[in-house]
């Protein structure tokens, strides 16, 4: 137990003497986590929209102003002799409505009239968002008209967890876990692919600490690190995107520990096995950053990756902590909800944890 | 003018790039890295990065339980977005299950249903919906709103809306997300891994200390920053390539426009990386070190580009930034002319700022190139 002690006051001691390390482990993740998680969403306002209004009349521009309110659409004017497919084309729009002549007149009559959308799909995702509210604008404006019967069935929708659908209250917390899956990553990585390149692990194998006490104290040290950044994190978040913990904060205490020590244990392994800085760093930038970021349903749902890949996601042990992470800020489902994911953090600690003893145990050099 | 060019390009100018060359050439690494990481990245990014809403999980409590509620539930269930998880006997367990993260969505039936829609009296349904995730949750009560004015609709009987909107998708009528996330990917791909081949090589020299034998060479600083650039430039180009040949081949992104262009938005953007990457590497003292400062600059270059998320969807100070984003410029340029089918015309301005973005980055770096070696 001594011996785990010294060596990690040892590695805390090399880090304080290291500037771009320690601005790497506490000045980064909490920038990047307040950058992205503030700009990063999928929900666009203020679409560009262009009208072409061929009726001009009272009622066609009343619906043209029913988009022109809406806080989805901002509209762009349309030169009198353009087209509107070019305004698209030229990325200037992302939509275009068309009234069509004799808009107000077939109103009147009570006779159907149809209006056209062109939508740029070119994102396919904010294309389905822009059908959806001018979809809503015009069936809002019908209502207003008085055309429509009160539907037969009506929907009363509650939305639970995050009222006002801010994309941040979702984003911020799943940055969180990238910011903690990238920078311990990439210290531990460091901190042991630097003995194997400097060769300084030479001491350590003739000094008479064993594996174990050896890997213990690097980890420690690394938690000791990471359980600042977990408090910076946590002070992030109820900062800047206005969170707080929505029910029982045990299990993300417990989930933040072991996720550290998971990470820790990964960069462990990645440094042992490879003596190299740079190819360390690289390694645990492809397979930390990538995995975590593509793999987590960080951004876009686990369940929409093909099976192919999806198999992969279960041994990537930020998805687990997404899920304990936004169930803490969000959801607040407690224990109930996320104690699998508690294990399953735990389980693929042990075994990082395991296979970077396994390269260490020997203490030896590499033949 | 004549004169400049044969000394730029002159034997001593080849000679230099020749080494260069065999150099990268006999690094076995250098060469896997330009391959394997972009072919596999951009597999990975296109089908991992699915924005689409389906198989959301449906809980539902069915107080009518008559045939005009199960009507209600196959209508929302027939299509793909949703699939029956479970039935529940009351609110509370539905809201229970929805809370610990079992169900996306979860729909209450009211016991009169089936009387008051016979009577033709108004009917309310109650939707509850997850919406942690902003995104899915409007997308999903889009998708709740409208099965359900379907079939209000079709059991009145009556007719259809005074006004009924026609939406045409343009350009991408499948609503295939990956040709998106496949164009936005690529100028990543290009700017990170061109800016780290060429922090790795230009790096070499220095850790090594045959800086020392360059300058001991006749050849002037120019010559020596650009036959170490124009190599690069070559094997990043094969890259560039390799990665069209995926996006056509395995995504299917459309080649609408003239390929010739993007092929310049390329070129341009394989200068950024280098220069990026050589001014990175003149901040360094190590390897390492360039991959580490690479972390302060890689991630916000990448997100902030309108690559993977729409620019439009960024806070509204964020915006004007991605101006000075290559990335951004060249996403633009590959979306608008490979999916949209835009010429010149269209794309001119981001061209030219992709040009100018380019000369920049490659003018520092060359600048902060030569002061070091002086």
């Amino acid at each position: 137990m001594r011996r785990i002690i010294a060596q990690a006051r040892k590695e805390l001691t090399q880090l304080l003497r290291d500037r771009l390390a320690l601005g790497l482990a506490l000045v980064l993740p909490v920038a990047l986590t307040a950058l992205m998680g503030t700009t990063v969403s999928l929900t666009v306002t203020n679409i560009p929209i262009v009208i072409q209004d061929l009726d001009q009349t009272p009622l066609s521009r009343q619906y043209a102003d029913a988009f022109r309110t809406s806080l989805t659409f901002r509209v762009v004017p349309l030169a009198p002799a353009a087209q509107p497919e070019t305004m698209l084309a030229a990325g200037r729009a992302r939509a275009a409505l068309i009234i069509p002549e004799h808009f107000a007149r077939e109103l009147r009559r009570h006779r159907p009239v149809q209006t056209q959308l062109l939508v740029d799909a070119t994102d396919g995702n904010t294309a389905k968002l822009i059908r959806g509210s001018a979809g809503q604008i015009t069936s809002a404006f019908v209502r207003q008209l008085g055309g429509a019967p009160v539907p037969a069935i009506q929907t009363a929708t509650r939305l639970w967890f995050n009222p006002g659908r801010e994309p941040r209250k979702f984003y911020g917390p799943g940055f969180l876990v990238l910011g903690l899956s990238i920078f311990p990553t990439v210290l531990a990585a460091l901190a042991m692919s630097r003995e194997g390149e400097q060769k300084t692990i030479l001491q350590v194998y003739v000094s008479s600490i064993s594996a174990h006490e050896f890997l213990l104290g690097k980890i420690l040290a690394g938690m000791v690190v990471g359980v600042a950044q977990c408090s910076l994190l946590a002070l992030l978040m109820f900062t800047l995107f206005g969170l707080r913990f929505a029910g029982d904060p045990t299990p993300i205490i417990a989930g933040s520990a072991l996720f550290v020590f998971c990470v820790m244990s990964f960069g462990s392994m990645v440094g042992a096995a490879i003596p190299n800085q740079a190819a360390a760093v690289q390694a645990v930038a492809l397979g930390g950053f990538l995995l975590a970021f593509l793999l987590s349903g960080l951004i876009f749902p686990v369940e929409n990756i093909p099976d192919g890949l999806r198999w992969i996601s279960n041994f990537v042990q930020a998805r687990y902590y997404v899920i304990i992470v936004r169930d803490a800020f969000l959801q607040g489902g407690g224990w109930p909800a996320v104690w699998w994911a508690v294990a399953a953090i735990g389980g693929i600690g042990l075994v990082f944890y395991a296979l970077a003893w396994r390269t260490m145990r020997r203490m030896q050099v590499k033949a | 003018m004549r004169d400049a060019l044969r000394r730029l390009f002159g034997g001593r100018f080849w000679a230099l790039a020749l080494k260069e060359l065999r150099q990268i050439r006999r690094d076995r690494r250098l060469t896997i890295s330009l391959i394997v990481p972009p072919t596999l990245q951009i597999l990975l990014f296109g089908f991992a990065l699915d924005s689409d809403v389906r198989n959301l999980r449906l809980g539902v409590v069915d107080d009518s339980r008559t045939a005009e509620s199960r009507e209600l539930i196959s209508v929302l269930t027939q299509n793909r977005s949703f699939r029956l998880a479970a039935m529940y006997t009351t609110a509370d367990l539905l809201g229970k299950d929805l809370a610990t993260g079992r169900l996306d969505v979860g729909v209450v039936v009211p016991y009169d249903f089936a009387r008051l829609r016979a009577r033709g009296r108004p009917n309310t349904v109650q939707v509850l919906l997850n919406a942690a995730n902003a995104n899915t949750a409007q997308i999903a009560q889009g998708y709740v709103e409208g099965g359900v004015a379907f079939l209000s609709r079709d059991v009145a009987g009556i007719r259809a809306a005074p006004v009924e909107l026609r939406t045409a998708l343009l350009y991408n009528p499948g609503l295939v997300n990956a040709w998106f996330i496949v164009t936005g990917v690529f100028g990543t791909l290009i700017i990170l891994n061109g800016s780290l081949v060429s922090a790795a090589t230009m790096i070499r020299e220095k850790e090594r200390g045959t800086v020392e034998q360059l300058l001991m060479t006749p050849a002037s600083a120019l010559e020596m920053i650009t036959a170490k650039m124009v190599p690069l430039f070559v094997l990043l180009m094969t890259m560039v390539l390799l990665v069209i040949a995926v996006a056509r081949v395995v995504f299917g992104v459309p080649f609408r426009g003239t390929p010739g262009l993007v092929l310049f938005a390329c070129a341009c953007c394989v200068l950024s990386g280098i220069g990026l990457g050589t001014l990175v590497s003149t901040f360094a003292r190590s390897a390492s070190q360039t991959q580490l400062i690479s972390f302060f600059i890689n991630p916000p270059l990448a997100m902030l580009s309108g690559g993977l998320t729409p620019i439009e969807a960024m806070p509204r100070w964020v915006q004007p930034l991605t101006l000075l984003n290559p990335i951004a410029h060249f996403s633009t340029i590959a979306r608008s002319v490979l999916i949209k089918g835009a010429g010149l015309d269209v794309v001119y301005p981001n061209v030219l700022a992709l040009i100018a973005l380019a000369s920049v980055f490659v003018g520092i770096s060359a600048w902060r190139f030569r002061r070091q070696l002086a």
